[in-house]
């Protein structure tokens, strides 16, 4: 072995190893553009597919007048339909994003949803006033959040078990409360349940939609402004993307995070509320695989694992993709089907997901 | 209050770890509104002098003077509030979020929570602007190159109007012309009432950027000096190794003719074009400092990371799999100790036999006698300070950490021993009994490739040395009693 | 040149026990005296809760639970979660039962199957099994997907294929006669049937396997640092595809038992197995950190939890205090043996 230099001078070696890396972060460049508009509108696409399937499996023949008559997916009975049904999920898959975003999940919002449609319920049975019977139950679901908060971020137990022990924990304490030998609370001999407990999911009040609807869409408003435009919504995808630095710039993501399980566990009370005054009955049940319904529509809306990036609005869209999905089906398979249908829905949304938010490639 | 001449004054600067003091009684002081530079090799103790400035460290004993008044920091956010921001190489920045959200991150202005653009905010964006305009305030950091994400991180750090900015190797990982664009920037800081303290390796950098150098070895603070008086980069090496008397290299006694490894055009996004060969029974040295590519080049060989080139071993191709590598007779101690080599949770009978354990079982049963045994046998032959094979590994100081995982990697009776940073952050004591291993081994016909920035470990015990500058083989030397050291620090800091 | 004095090794003690006890046993020491203590306040406050009759119920009841939480224990080990292990035992029961009912023998579609002979059959439930076991590795090994999110997914596809295949109820005619006697069989005179005696050879053969396999070795360093274990020569990806395929099996056979004993693959059953899976591996120290845990303390987990409930029911608490009381136990659990390992280490 003999002293040796490398053949070229080292100028042109540097410059050609340039070439080769800008060439290279130029061809990353490119194929990052396409992949990032797939990635910002395929979920419209989807939603519309979707739309279209349901509406057009079941046309004896293919014209548009019949697109929207009764009896089709895309009437107006049925349009009104599932957005009613959609008010729970919709009220609450934003919160949940958020706390995604931030890199936390919380597994016990469908039993926090059950819990309080339970507590209202029973409230309302015994003669409180809705507005009374509301402001108790929200309260509730803000100390079911702070409860979760307190679990993952103060004793730091892995948020997946610590609210799978709290929806637990919700569950058992929402079967209890119902009366002995009933399966939900909707009434008996000596107590009613009022008529009007209906009026806030299902009377028309625009569009022949409900007040609870018109509240989950302000909830949405407010959310993506949250998400997009405040503190909080910075914070949490600062906390969800890089952690320390978001730690070292200052924030405390401690607190931070437990507002936001605070802010979920407000939002599963008031979803829970939409559903009992839809059933008029508070039903321990309710809420089973809601947290399910929610991870589907957060990862068909592309919020990463991961956190640090997501989208209240896009969520919305995956919400609203579950909910056409379930209702199509209904009309074409049985309802044995659902779970089956649901849990492929799962995993293709997690495959999706996958897909689009690869990491870049690290150079 | 900013009248005094020197923003930084170090007194008496002392740094003990258990076993060995790594700053020894260092002072000197920074002037206002320059371009300090910090050199000095490995071990040197300029990383731990900047730990204690960014309150990593507590220091042990001394003072450090900012602006005039005693300063004491207890964390990198404490000592961001105070004046002092640094840049680390690991960045920073939140890539999902835009520039303008990383700069003004914990600082924004809201009403009612919602976030406002205020003059501050603006203000912010203009700093950046000035500083890169071609950075636009709504991109996303993620679609950054790492030169422009730490510009990002330069301008947030202006903008929270810090005294001093340190800069911690930061010409490691991007190209030619934007080390070019950086350098501006830095200029521009200074000029704009922002103190720099420039750590780097790469001296010609120094003589580009620095109005000041301040050279420390052994923890001791040896000289500082403005730029302009250093004459040419020999002085500033002679500095920097001093008088430091390597231990005798002794020649091998025999040849060895036959090549076990033969590296052909490798190349992947970090290393450009390395072909070597590695002969039987020798002990190679691959030298460089920060950012050559040393770890990278050793993860290619094993197998870990992708390249492209050829890689043969033992006459065959080397596979892209670690197992597959182990099982060629390769075997490698990675650079970090406790989150890529050891299993820390595990004592040390749980690590030592973890890389072939079939030496150990049989039929896939583990023989408890035979594991006790075998790690007992490792325990003694290296020396391994613990009363107990039952002791977590992570209770084990770093030199007997170290000890541990070289046991795993002799257990799996490789061909090839490579070893990424041996000695680093080990007593003397330890660092000794290290070297005397690897040359019996070397005796006993094992290969050996060590990865290391310690230019005294490579002269020690390695027979040819290999030497890396940013990502390309510079040059190869065959290993004698009287090499010229200068010369070798002189290419590795990107001469020619 | 110096070299520092290096001490020389005192005593070296090599001994498990006597010596140094690792972490592990010392957790399931510790739970196994929680089990004795929580035992002590059920024989008070339920009478007759000492017979032996009862002790052996307490374990032979939970038999199902156990053989589940073999797998899921080592699922944890690595650091991830099989959710899915419920619906599994819903679909191969389901499909045991289908595989061999006769073959067109009747107008109901439901009493109608493939009319296989029994070992098919279950050979084939089995195989079904595996294959929800792979589904999940290929998401959670190869697509690196969380494994929370992957197993709810294949919970609800092979808990959702089980009800497609029953039409939402279950099947349970026009069986083989062979159908019933994995279920029914006992040791003669007591009240051990296959399912206890299949239990505790898993139990048996589990221990065996983690405290002195090479493989079970590789899935505590796999969990204790993922990293190392790659660098280390370990294929991470195989050794997590082989444990998902195993939970899935476990599931499936004890499906197989299940819908045997009962004489019906039922779509809803063992709903929730997967929940009280994790609970007792969680009660008997095993931590979702990973690299750390036993089954041995699984099954003190589960014996735990057995006397908690049966204790419950003894006090005439209505079943749905079985959620709380799994919450509560849980959490005391977690929260106690984090504190015990905190105070060991000093």
């Amino acid at each position: 072995m003999n002293d040796k230099t490398v053949g070229i001078s080292s100028e042109e070696h540097i410059t050609v190893t340039n070439t080769k890396k800008e060439s290279l972060r130029i061809q990353l460049d490119q194929s990052a553009t396409v992949r990032s508009n797939i990635k910002r509108y395929y979920i419209y696409v989807v939603l519309v597919l979707i739309v279209f399937v349901f509406s057009v499996v079941k046309l004896d023949k293919f014209s548009f007048s019949e697109f929207f008559d009764r009896g089709h997916f895309l009437s107006p009975d049925s349009v009104i339909n599932m957005l009613r049904s959609a008010v729970p999920i919709l009220t609450l898959s934003g919160a949940f994003t958020l706390l995604m975003i931030s890199g936390y999940i919380d597994l016990s919002v469908g039993s926090a949803m059950s819990l309080s449609a339970v507590v209202f319920s029973l409230m309302i049975l015994n003669g409180f006033s809705f507005p009374f019977a509301f402001i108790i139950t929200l309260t509730l679901g803000i100390v079911m959040g702070f409860l979760n908060g307190y679990l993952v971020m103060k004793l730091r137990i892995t948020p997946v078990i610590a609210t799978l022990v709290t929806l637990s924990l919700f569950k058992g304490v929402a079967l209890l409360i119902v009366p002995d030998g009933l399966s939900a609370i909707k009434g008996s001999a000596d107590k009613v349940m009022p008529a009007w407990i209906n009026d806030y999911a299902r009377k028309d009040v625009l569009f022949g939609l409900p007040w609870a609807f018109w509240v989950a869409v302000l909830v949405i408003v407010v959310l993506v402004v949250v998400q997009r435009r405040t503190l909080l919504g910075k914070y949490a995808a600062a906390i969800g993307g890089n952690r320390l630095a978001a730690e070292l710039s200052g924030i405390n993501a401690v607190r931070m995070v437990w507002l936001l399980y605070i802010i979920v566990g407000f939002f599963a009370a008031l979803a829970g509320m939409a559903r009992a005054s839809y059933m008029s009955l508070g039903d321990p049940l309710s809420g089973d695989q809601m947290e399910l319904a929610c991870i589907i529509a957060v990862l068909l809306g592309g919020t990463a694992f991961s956190g640090g990036e997501g989208s209240v609005a896009k969520t919305m869209v995956g919400a609203l993709i579950i909910i056409s999905v379930t209702t199509g089906l209904m009309t074409v398979i049985p309802a044995y089907w659902q779970t089956v249908a649901m849990g492929s829905v799962l995993l293709a949304a997690v495959a999706l997901n996958h897909l689009l938010v690869r990491d870049k490639v690290k150079a | 209050m900013k009248s005094t001449e020197n923003v930084l004054e170090i007194r008496n600067l002392v740094k003990d770890f258990p076993g060995v003091r790594a700053v020894n009684d260092v002072s000197f002081d920074i002037k206002r509104n320059t371009i300090h530079c910090l050199v000095g090799e490995n071990g040197a103790g300029k990383s731990t002098l900047i730990k204690i400035l960014t309150g990593a460290y507590a220091r042990t004993s001394g003072r450090i003077l900012l602006n005039g008044e005693e300063y004491n920091s207890h964390n990198t956010r404490d000592a961001k509030q105070k004046g002092i921001s640094t840049l680390f190489q690991e960045l920073n920045v939140v890539d999902q979020l835009t520039v303008e959200e990383n700069l003004t991150l914990g600082m924004e202005d809201t009403t009612f929570g919602f976030l406002r653009k205020t003059d501050k905010i603006n203000k912010m964006i203009g700093v950046l602007n000035s500083i890169e305009p071609s950075i636009k305030p709504n991109q996303l950091v993620s679609s950054l190159s790492v030169a422009k994400k730490q510009i990002v991180e330069i301008a947030k750090a202006v903008a929270a109007e810090s005294d001093i900015i340190i800069m911690d190797e930061p010409t490691a990982a991007i190209s030619e012309s934007e080390i070019g664009r950086l350098f501006k920037i830095i200029k521009g800081l200074r000029d704009n009432n922002v103190t720099v303290i420039y750590i780097s390796h790469r001296l010609d950098e120094i003589f580009e950027l620095g109005d000041y150098v301040t050279v420390m070895r052994d923890g001791k603070h040896i000289e500082t000096k403005p730029v302009s008086e250093i004459q040419d980069r020999s002085e500033l090496i002679k500095m920097m190794i001093g008088k430091t008397v390597f231990e005798q290299y002794t020649p091998r006694e025999e040849d060895c003719p036959d090549t076990i490894l033969e590296v052909k055009h490798l190349s992947n996004h970090r290393l450009n074009d390395i072909s070597f060969d590695i002969h039987e029974g020798e002990i190679a040295g691959f030298y460089g400092l920060v950012g050559a590519g040393k770890t990278e080049l050793a993860r290619a060989i094993y197998g870990v990371d992708e390249y492209e080139g050829d890689i043969m071993f033992k006459g065959k191709k080397l596979q892209l799999a670690p197992d597959k590598a182990i099982a060629a007779g390769i075997a490698l101690v990675p650079e970090e100790r406790r989150s890529q080599g050891l299993f820390t949770i595990l004592t040390i009978r749980g690590n030592v036999p973890v890389m072939n354990m079939k030496k150990i079982s049989r039929n896939g049963f583990i023989n408890d006698a035979t594991e006790r045994n075998v790690t007992l046998e490792y325990v003694d032959k290296l020396k391994i300070a613990t009363n107990s094979i039952e002791k977590e590994a992570s209770k084990l100081s770093g030199g007997n950490q170290q000890k541990v995982v070289l046991s795993k990697c002799l257990f799996a009776d490789a061909d090839l021993l490579m070893l990424d940073e041996p000695t680093r952050g080990i007593d003397v004591g330890a660092k000794s009994e290290i070297y005397s291993l690897i040359r019996r081994l070397s005796k006993e016909g094992k290969t050996i490739i060590i990865f290391s920035s310690e230019l005294p470990e490579v002269m020690n015990i390695c027979d040819s040395i290999y030497l890396l500058y940013d990502g390309s083989l510079k040059s190869t030397l065959r290993n004698s009693c009287d090499v010229d050291s200068e010369n070798i620090l002189h290419i590795v800091t990107g001469g020619e | 040149m110096e070299t520092k004095q290096v001490e020389k090794p005192v005593q070296l003690q090599t001994s498990l026990l006597g010596g140094k006890l690792s972490d592990e046993s010392f957790i399931t020491l510790f739970m196994v005296g929680v089990l004795l203590l929580v035992f002590a306040i059920a024989c008070l406050v339920v009478p007759n809760f000492y017979k032996p009759q009862n002790i052996l119920n307490l374990i032979t009841n939970n038999w199902f639970v156990i053989i589940l939480g073999i797998g899921v224990t080592f699922v944890l080990i690595t650091g991830n979660f099989d959710m899915s292990v419920g619906g599994n035992i819903a679909l191969t029961g389901v499909l045991s039962v289908y595989f061999c009912q006769g073959f067109n023998v009747s107008q109901n579609a439901l009493a109608n199957g493939l009319g296989l002979p029994y070992v098919v059959a279950v050979g084939l439930a089995l195989l079904c099994a595996m294959g929800v076991g792979a589904v999940n590795a290929f998401f959670i090994a190869k697509l690196k997907v969380p494994s929370i999110i992957v197993t709810l997914g294949t919970m609800m596809l092979a808990r959702g294929a089980a009800q497609v295949i029953t039409q939402g109820a279950q099947r349970n005619t026009s069986l083989p006669d062979a159908f019933g006697f994995l279920g029914s069989w006992g040791i003669p005179g007591t009240s051990i049937r296959i399912s206890v005696l299949v239990m505790i050879a898993l139990i048996i053969i589990a221990f065996v396997f983690e405290k002195k396999t090479v493989f079970a070795r590789r899935i505590y360093l796999i969990g204790a640092n993922p990293e190392a274990a790659r660098l280390s020569g370990i294929n991470v990806s195989k050794y997590l595809t082989v444990l998902y395929i195993i939970s899935a099996l476990l599931a499936g056979i004890t499906g197989i038992l299940l819908a045997s004993e009962f004489k019906a693959g039922v779509s809803s059953r063992a709903m929730g197995y997967e929940f009280d899976a994790l609970v007792i591996a969680l009660l008997g120290g095993v931590s979702i950190a990973g690299g750390f845990g036993s089954v041995l303390g699984m099954f003190v987990g589960a014996i735990i939890l057995s006397v908690v409930t049966s204790a419950a029911t003894g006090m005439l608490l209505s079943p749905d205090w079985q959620f709380i009381l799994k919450a509560v136990v849980t959490f005391i659990a977690i929260v106690s043996q984090r504190f015990a390992l905190e105070r060991r280490k000093g």
